[in-house]
């Protein structure tokens, strides 16, 4: 038998050489996408946990504020170093610095040089001399070599680091020999750090290993119930799931375009292998007479479709491993998404990851034969031998019946479409996806006998009668021609909904967070006074400043923190600041209130008129939710506070960003003022048209890769439908061979097949068009909430979607002409003596 | 070797009987010839007894010891075709992306006769059929007459004990249909094997060694 099958295949890969390598390519592709963004995400959460170990080192337990202002109280440094289970509490200070007028601050780490040896090996100093004097402990700076190498500067240069009004000029004495190639790093003394950047009476940060014999679930239970609301305590596990969270929706995001690859070539595979099973119908029935096993009729056609899958999965992971390597140089570990630091990770291709991916590709081959495999099971032996395959038209009370499947999909995609997430990823709402795509191809052959069927009975001339009438009458044959198409245009038309639904949303949005014509902005550094006083002076040409100040709040060790933001808005009118999404609700008139972004409800349920216990400025603090707000900048969520609340809880106001209304008549001496200030200070500054414009470069940028792929699986659609029509001329050859007979010349029969293309594809195209727009709606509505935390109103761009069917159906008629081709050269003579 | 008894058949879409208590025998080593008007049943009686087609009652008993095709499963069915029954079609049915030795070596693949075996057998085949140095030809190249005696030598590889035929000249001309006909005769008696051939050939029927006519009454 496994002769047999081979022979068969081989002959299969033979005659169908263009259908077989078209879907083998589309698997591939599938595969490559996928593997590569594991690939690509793998290296780069590597990448992001060595320059965290760097940094970090590798402590069992680390005690930090909850809050980014906020630190950890020294008399706690002595009561966790005096703790019997601790065997080292390290402290560090860590802080962001300018370097002159170097607009991008850096990371600048104070150790305690007796307890970090043995914690975090990485950042120990290496003194280019072994002087006496002038080392760590004397206010000796060291720098990463990548540091070194990119400010071109060696040891004994000397450097002004800035912070808002602090500064320090300090020496370097070396290098930190240990650091990753990437980072970018100064490391001090702790108490040198202190005593420039404070503060004077807390660290950022205590590193704690733990004696050998403690066991680190009850020592942490302990002591994380006894620690004060604004300090957390966190583990190992929590860092490295919080560095998977980051990614992890825009990571979803990438597999799905993989998957809509993976999916279309699932399709080819089922058109190539239904065409396969029609054409050889015959063959199959003889084998069956000849005594081949039913089972054996069934899995010769999915061994079939395993013979596309195998090796396209396989040039699919080398391809993948390529688009990795090409894709981490291009755009970075996190393919341009912002949630690394911009290094270029090491790919490393492991067993068990390409094992999986190498089975996605023979699955997804495997169910796009399951089909046409069972069909070539069904075939009556004796019909088949004597009549070849016959898609029988649906006869008028199996209408209901043909519906019965689609209404169920319908219902099941409907009620999968209100669960959650799954950890954070949209499954269900993907299954959904995946049962629109089946109710598409499922109801190509109901509507093809709805249209056609009613349109064959109209007075045509012959070549259009033939030709509806054989669309109307061969519905089955027509799902698989358009199968390709439906599913490819679907998923393309999906994508161009969804993302020109982000766009508009954001453009809009844009408006509504850009209320000033200019902006200065410190990046994580507070502004100097200086400045801040000098904006205030009556000759400042500036009608109007906001200022803000943005922090950070841990609410779980697992999780990315979320942004808090103080602003200077008017806490009885936060709607001119901040675009609500609902109501704005008033708030108690003792009671500080914050407005939470989307995403801060999403994922901690937080709801308006709630009291949350917030921990800032070192201890909790009763706020009330006075409304949620629309923010597309910070996935992980946000807070805002007015100034006010903030000032009357105690806290000290440090802004870093800027918003600037420049005088009327003096927006050029405003810009002059601005550039003098950037100049001195390294800062930015940026109008809010410039902002807009990048804004949406960056947004049109991150899609871009999509567009190639919304291209890509068009270009298989098309060729899907054309290889399928080539294949059904061979399967018609009779009975156009008879036609001829009859009287129609070949530019009849071109005209008659290649309208067959025309009116397939334009059902494939208009099944393709609703379901991309279902789909459109379930990524907008269902996919983007569950995995961003983001929702947009749907906006369905029509001329975009028109002028893509058109361009479609233009080309699906240009292919066409190729099994028109096909036809006019059938050896018609031949045919016509031959049964066969 | 093949024994009919009781056999009833409607027709599935005239709801008319097409035959009802049927009955025949044929014995090891004889070939009978069935002949009948178009539509009679005679193409539904040789696929009732191939198992390819299921009567409405009665028994078919193939081999010895004898086993009752109409009561086996689909794969059973399918298993008895391939050890013991060898098909001759008027529309050749050859496969036409093997080549000439691959078509003929198909129910060895089937039978499960040994790898070993297959490369001889169907090269003598091949010659007795006149085919030598055709083995490697796509079945494109060849004409009908060389098609039917492909065909013949896949029916016979396997060693069947049942040869079933159906209008095996038919699609030939009447000089290659002669060749053809003596040929397949002459293999079948060398073989020992049972035949029924169905045909509308005088010339055919006279030639094996019984002729059974169907009529509406039945077998006479």
């Amino acid at each position: 038998m496994r002769i047999l099958a081979a022979w068969l295949i081989r002959a299969q890969f033979r005659t169908r050489r263009a259908a077989t390598l078209l879907s083998m390519l589309a698997i591939a592709l599938g595969v490559a996408l996928g593997y590569s963004i594991h690939l690509i995400n793998e290296a780069a959460l590597a990448d992001f946990a060595r320059a965290m170990k760097t940094v970090q080192g590798e402590p069992d337990a680390v005690i930090a504020a909850r809050d980014s202002a906020g630190g950890v109280p020294l008399p706690l440094l002595d009561e966790i170093s005096s703790d019997p289970a601790v065997l080292i509490a390290a402290p560090v200070i860590e802080t962001r610095v300018r370097i002159g007028s170097q607009r991008t601050p850096l990371r600048l780490i104070g150790i305690d040089v007796f307890s970090a040896p043995a914690l975090m090996p990485a950042l120990l100093p290496r003194d280019a001399e072994r002087a006496a004097t002038g080392g760590i402990l004397d206010g000796g700076l060291y720098a990463s070599p990548a540091l070194l190498g990119e400010l071109g500067l060696q040891a004994g240069a000397t450097l002004t680091l800035l912070r808002g009004d602090q500064r320090w000029v300090a020496t370097i004495r070396g290098d930190l020999p240990a650091a990753g190639r990437d980072d970018l790093l100064l490391v001090a003394d702790i108490a040198w750090v202190q005593e420039h950047f404070g503060p004077a009476d807390a660290v950022s940060e205590i590193r704690i290993r733990l004696a050998a014999d403690s066991d680190l679930a009850g020592w942490r239970e302990r002591v994380a119930a006894s620690l004060p609301p604004a300090l957390l305590l966190r583990v190992a596990e929590d860092d490295g799931e919080r560095a998977s969270n980051l990614s992890r929706a825009y990571r979803v995001n990438l597999n799905v375009l993989a998957l809509v690859a993976l999916l279309t070539g699932a399709f080819l595979v089922f058109a190539t292998q239904l065409t396969a099973v029609a054409q050889r119908s015959t063959q199959f029935a003889l084998l069956g007479v000849l005594g081949l096993p039913p089972r054996m009729r069934l899995l010769q056609v999915l061994l079939e479709g395993l013979a596309i899958g195998l090796p396209g999965a396989l040039f699919g992971l080398v391809l993948g491993y390529a688009l990795a390597m090409a894709f981490t140089r291009l755009l970075g570990g996190d393919l341009g998404g912002g949630y690394f630091a911009g290094n270029v990770p090491v790919i490393v291709p492991r067993l068990l990851p390409a094992a999986g991916f190498l089975l996605l590709g023979c699955a997804a081959s495997l169910a796009g034969a399951a089909y046409p495999a069972w069909l070539n099971l069904r075939q009556p032996l004796v019909a088949a031998l004597n009549n070849g395959f016959t898609a029988h038209p649906q006869r008028a009370r199996e209408r209901g019946r043909q519906l019965l499947l689609p209404a169920a999909l319908a219902l099941l995609a409907g009620g999968l479409l209100q669960l959650p997430a799954l950890s954070g990823v949209p499954l269900a709402a993907y299954i959904a996806i995946a049962l629109v795509l089946f109710i598409g191809v499922a109801g190509a052959p109901l509507l093809t006998q709805e249209i056609f069927g009613r349109a064959a009975g109209l007075r045509l001339p012959a070549p259009q009668r033939i030709a509806l009438q054989n669309v109307a009458q061969a519905p089955l044959m027509a799902q698989v021609a358009a199968s390709g198409l439906i599913v490819s245009f679907a998923l393309t038309a999906s994508m161009v909904i969804m993302v020109s639904s982000f766009r508009v949303a954001v453009d809009q949005w844009l408006d509504h967070v850009l209320p000033a014509p200019l902006y200065l902005r410190g990046k994580a550094s507070p502004l100097p006074q200086e400045l801040l006083t000098a904006l205030e002076r009556p000759e400042a040409p500036f009608l109007r400043v906001e200022r803000s100040a943005h922090g950070s709040l841990t609410l779980d060790p697992r999780r990315p923190p979320v942004a808090l933001l103080v602003r200077e808005l008017d806490r009885d009118d936060p709607a001119a600041r901040l675009p609500f999404t609902g109501a704005v609700l008033v708030p108690p008139a003792e009671m500080p209130v914050v407005w939470i972004s989307e995403a801060m409800h999403e994922i901690y349920g937080s709801r308006p008129g709630q009291t949350l216990r917030l921990p800032v400025l070192g201890r909790e603090v009763e706020v009330f939710v006075g409304g949620i707000w629309r923010d597309y900048a910070r996935q992980f969520g946000a807070i805002v506070i007015s100034r006010e609340d903030h000032q009357r809880l105690g806290g000290d106001f440090r802004p870093n960003d800027l918003a600037l209304w420049p005088r009327p008549g003096q927006e050029g001496a405003a810009g002059d003022w601005l550039a003098a200030q950037v100049a001195a200070h390294g800062l930015e500054v940026a109008s809010s048209g410039a902002i807009r414009r990048l804004s949406l470069s960056i947004f049109d940028k991150s899609f871009a890769v999509t567009y190639a792929l919304e291209a890509a699986a068009m270009v298989i659609g098309v060729f899907g439908l054309a290889v399928t029509l080539t294949a059904s001329v061979w399967l018609r050859a009779r009975e156009l061979a008879t036609l001829a007979a009859l009287g129609f010349d070949q530019r009849m029969l071109r005209h008659s097949l290649m309208l067959e293309g025309a009116l397939i594809a334009g059902i494939g195209l208009l099944l393709g068009l609703a379901c991309g727009i279902a789909i459109g709606a379930v990524l907008t509505h269902v996919v983007n909430p569950q995995a961003f935390h983001w929702r947009m109103p749907l906006d369905v761009p029509w001329l975009a979607l028109l002028a893509g069917a058109a361009a479609t159906l233009a080309a699906a008629i240009l292919a066409s002409r190729q099994a028109a081709r096909q036809a006019t050269r059938l050896p018609l003579a031949q045919v016509l003596a031959s049964s066969q | 070797m093949l024994t009919v008894t009781g056999l009833a058949r409607r027709h599935r879409q005239a709801s008319r009987a097409l035959f009802t208590d049927l009955a025949l025998s044929v014995a090891a080593g004889e070939i009978v010839a069935l002949v009948g008007e178009s539509g009679i049943g005679k193409s539904t009686l040789l696929n009732c007894i191939a198992g390819l087609d299921t009567p409405d009652s009665g028994s078919i008993a193939i081999g010895s010891p004898a086993v009752d095709i109409v009561r086996l499963d689909e794969a059973a069915r399918a298993a008895l075709r391939a050890r013991s029954i060898g098909f001759v079609f008027q529309a050749f049915h050859v496969l036409p992306t093997l080549t000439v030795a691959q078509n003929i070596g198909v129910p060895l693949l089937l039978a499960g006769v040994l790898p070993a075996e297959h490369a001889p057998r169907t090269q003598a085949l091949l010659d007795d059929v006149g085919l030598a140095g055709f083995a490697d030809r796509w079945p494109a190249s060849l004409s009908g007459g060389e098609l039917q005696r492909v065909a013949i030598a896949r029916a016979l590889v396997h060693r069947p004990r049942l040869i079933l035929a159906d209008e095996p000249t038919g699609n030939l001309d009447p000089r290659t249909a002669g060749q053809v006909l003596a040929l397949l005769l002459e293999r079948v008696r060398e073989q020992g094997a049972s035949a029924l051939i169905v045909t509308h050939s005088r010339h055919v029927a006279e030639s094996c060694d019984r002729i059974l006519t169907l009529t509406p009454q039945g077998l006479e």
